[in-house]
């Protein structure tokens, strides 16, 4: 019995991405950026933030695809085991006008597991794809400090006065002169 | 002229701050840091408001008017404005009484600028900090140009170092512990919970613009604009916020090896 749902949700999901990417063939990044989100949850149905973000993945991807209902849609997708087989490769939307302009999303797919959601802005000088895999999540002060480097040769702040710089970290750089 | 530290290190005061250049092996010849110094003052004596004689302050008090005023400040407000749309409205080149305020945006253009001399001359590896923002060229002797981001609850602590390389060759960082910098705050949406206030941002990127309208614009923007920024620009970033917690891009948190908490 368990075995046999495991397998009608793997191909639950396949069928969803199939249908997402025949459907954003036609025309309609909607559908694309639905099968997103919803593989997003299907392949890692976890609330531990990882370093790029399954939570964030989602919303992006269907803010970033120009609302739609498809974050509605999103959210009502189940859950399954994360070994979904199969389906792997890059799918492309069609555009779609957001805010910022066109734009166009691409997915990429390994095994079932959406790895990357980028979308590719059409109306820019500089025409180029953005990854919304870079999100900022917390980090912990000490760890940041247990990697840092004695080999700074410069410090980056707040924009100083002259005066300021006198008795700032720079100035004791400068001096230093190493 | 300005300070000879060391052998390597060139120092300055110019645009209401200091600049300190680093060389990987000594400075190059006077000339070429007085066309550098030579050129920082003139993006000052054009667009600094705290001067009555710069062209921009004829502009604010009505004796010139934009369309009849020169090139090089109609290019500039031009691309301000660029980066206002780029960004959301939380860059702006316009101060809440009308008046255009260019100064989130030359002090890098000067940085860009005197680093073009520095090229022309033949110097391949330094590191140019322009009152906390930093631009790099090459390297330091085979090992990449590191800077520490300070901590601005401590400023005689650093909260973090990053390596600046290919594709990272600046990092700018904009806050609210210094100097009175030319930042409006988006108002809080009501209703909205906690804190959504950054207390100083640095952005790593490819040219030092960039870091610096970025940082500005995340400031003034809050966590939104920081997912923005993110999504639609190359870049990294480490904002701290209100009560000093830590917010990092991936990219960040890989070179750091930190997890998330």
């Amino acid at each position: 019995m368990r075995t046999r749902a495991v397998a009608l949700s793997i191909l639950s999901s396949a069928a969803v991405l199939a249908v997402g990417w025949q459907l954003g063939e036609q025309g309609r990044v909607q559908d694309v950026a639905s099968a997103a989100s919803t593989s997003t949850q299907v392949s890692a149905p976890t609330a531990t933030p990882t370093p790029s973000s399954t939570a964030d993945s989602g919303t992006a991807a269907s803010g970033t695809a120009a609302a739609s209902g498809s974050s509605a849609a999103a959210a009502t997708a189940t859950p399954t085991p994360s070994t979904a087989a199969g389906v792997s490769g890059t799918f492309t939307g069609a555009v779609s006008s957001t805010r910022f302009g066109d734009v166009q999303v691409s997915i990429t797919v390994a095994d079932g597991t959406i790895t990357d959601v980028t979308a590719l802005k059409l109306t820019d000088k500089e025409q180029k794809s953005v990854s919304i895999s870079n999100r900022a999540a917390p980090v912990l002060r000490q760890e940041v400090l247990a990697a840092q480097s004695a080999q700074v040769k410069s410090v980056s702040g707040a924009t100083y006065t002259s005066d300021a710089y006198l008795t700032s970290l720079q100035s004791a750089l400068d001096q230093a002169g190493l | 002229m300005g300070v000879q530290v060391g052998a390597r290190v060139h120092v300055f005061d110019t645009m209401g701050t200091t600049v300190s250049i680093r060389f990987a092996d000594d400075r190059p010849d006077p000339d070429v840091l007085g066309r550098v110094e030579t050129t920082f003052a003139s993006f000052d004596a054009r667009f600094s408001l705290y001067r009555e004689d710069s062209e921009i302050s004829r502009i604010a008090r009505g004796e010139l008017s934009l369309p009849a005023s020169s090139s090089s400040m109609r290019d500039t407000y031009a691309e301000a404005l660029d980066w206002r749309r780029l960004t959301g409205d939380s860059f702006t080149p316009h101060r809440p009484d009308g008046v255009i305020d260019l100064s989130g945006l030359v002090k890098a253009k000067a940085v860009d600028a005197a680093a073009a001399v520095l090229e022309q001359a033949g110097e391949a590896d330094w590191l140019m900090n322009a009152g906390g923002d930093i631009l790099s060229r090459g390297d330091d002797r085979g090992e990449a140009w590191r800077a520490g981001i300070v901590d601005p609850l401590d400023r005689a602590a650093l909260l973090a170092d990053v390596a600046l390389g290919v594709g990272r060759r600046a990092l700018a960082t904009s806050g609210t512990a210094e100097r009175g910098e030319h930042i409006w705050r988006q108002r809080r949406p009501p209703g909205a919970q906690g804190s959504c206030a950054y207390r100083q941002v640095s952005v790593v990127a490819r040219d030092i613009v960039t870091a610096d309208v970025l940082a500005t614009s995340i400031l003034a923007g809050g966590p939104q604009q920081l997912d923005d920024a993110l999504d639609r620009f190359d870049v990294e970033v480490l904002a701290v916020d209100e009560s000093g917690e830590l917010m990092a891009s991936a990219g960040l948190r890989r070179a750091w090896g930190t997890s998330t908490p």
